[in-house]
């Protein structure tokens, strides 16, 4: 659960502002949907990684949950690294605004959300849905009954505390509810974009090209060598406290077993 | 492989996929929304055969 809603949290309170909506007589849309949805000033912070770690602290000091700190923070990381994928990118390293992009598929949240879904359903980013959804199917022992129970079930408090107000079979079907929406809505627009309105494929580098797409500019050479000295001291501190858990971890055990 | 017991339950959650994406396509504001597909399924997958087996 904590997974599916980190996953979720980088868009869930600023998508619909980028695509606008229509409440009564108003109209609600940011005026420049690009830099509210990924820019500073806006909430493109929320798809940056310190986004994640702040709320994992939060999950771990506050309500005092690990798995949901660590769970919360991996979904999240992989929604805002994922979406480095498109022409804009995130700033993956805020409070540092340069925008990590690839330009793999086409931003287009600009355009409205059918033309977007359009957009991307017909470029890269469908065919790296369809990645997941393929591995997915090829991991279904994970959809299961058996596996929810013996593995999910038992490692997140969330469960047990909804079982005391609805049953086995519900918690289950909610369980499955990400990949079932995740494939279905990856058909369904799908179908609307590419046999109800006849919208081209596109899935080269960038595309698809038929959209008005968003960019950001290139990263400089300073910000490049900037981006990899992050990248390098991250790795870097992962191996060595990883190093230095594995020592003390073999200390405790040989002082257990009264090897030493 | 699974078992046929399992391959029951993926052909119901395969008719209520595609009963989710007949009507997605062509009111698109369903597919906009995880709780929205959520809401559905709960529905379709639990309460609707729970509600059967009880009258049955």
């Amino acid at each position: 659960m904590p997974l599916l809603l980190g996953s979720y949290a980088p868009d869930v309170m600023s998508k619909w502002f980028v695509y606008g909506i229509h409440i009564g007589g108003w109209d609600l849309k940011a005026t420049d949907p690009v830099q509210f949805h990924r820019g500073w000033p806006g909430v493109g912070f929320t798809h940056s990684l310190l986004y994640g770690v702040v709320w994992a602290l939060i999950f771990w000091r506050v309500f005092g949950s690990k798995t949901w700190a660590l769970s919360f923070m991996i979904g999240q990381w992989a929604h805002a690294i994922t979406d480095t994928g498109d022409t804009v990118g995130t700033m993956l390293f805020f409070p540092w605004t340069i925008h990590i992009h690839f330009g793999a598929w086409a931003y287009a949240g600009q355009t409205g959300r059918l033309t977007d879904a359009a957009a991307y359903f017909s470029g890269p980013g469908a065919v790296w849905d369809l990645v997941w959804i393929v591995l997915g199917i090829f991991s279904w022992r994970v959809l299961t009954r058996s596996y929810f129970e013996q593995h999910v079930f038992p490692a997140d408090a969330f469960w047990s505390k909804a079982n005391r107000f609805v049953p086995m079979t519900a918690l289950l079907v909610a369980y499955r509810a990400a990949f079932f929406y995740g494939t279905c809505r990856w058909i369904a627009w799908s179908i609307w974009a590419h046999v109800v309105h006849h919208y081209p494929y596109d899935i080269s580098w960038g595309g698809p090209h038929w959209v008005n797409a968003a960019h950001s500019p290139s990263l400089t050479w300073p910000q490049l060598a900037g981006v990899f000295g992050i990248v390098a001291t991250g790795v870097a501190i992962f191996f060595v406290s990883r190093r230095e858990f594995g020592r003390r971890s073999w200390a405790a055990i040989r002082s257990r077993l009264k090897l030493a | 492989m699974p078992s046929k017991r399992q391959w029951m339950v993926a052909a119901g959650y395969a008719v209520a996929g595609a009963v989710y994406i007949a009507i997605g396509v062509f009111y698109t504001d369903i597919l906009l929304s995880f709780f929205v597909a959520l809401a559905y399924l709960l529905v379709v997958a639990w309460l609707v055969p729970a509600g059967v087996r009880r009258l049955f």
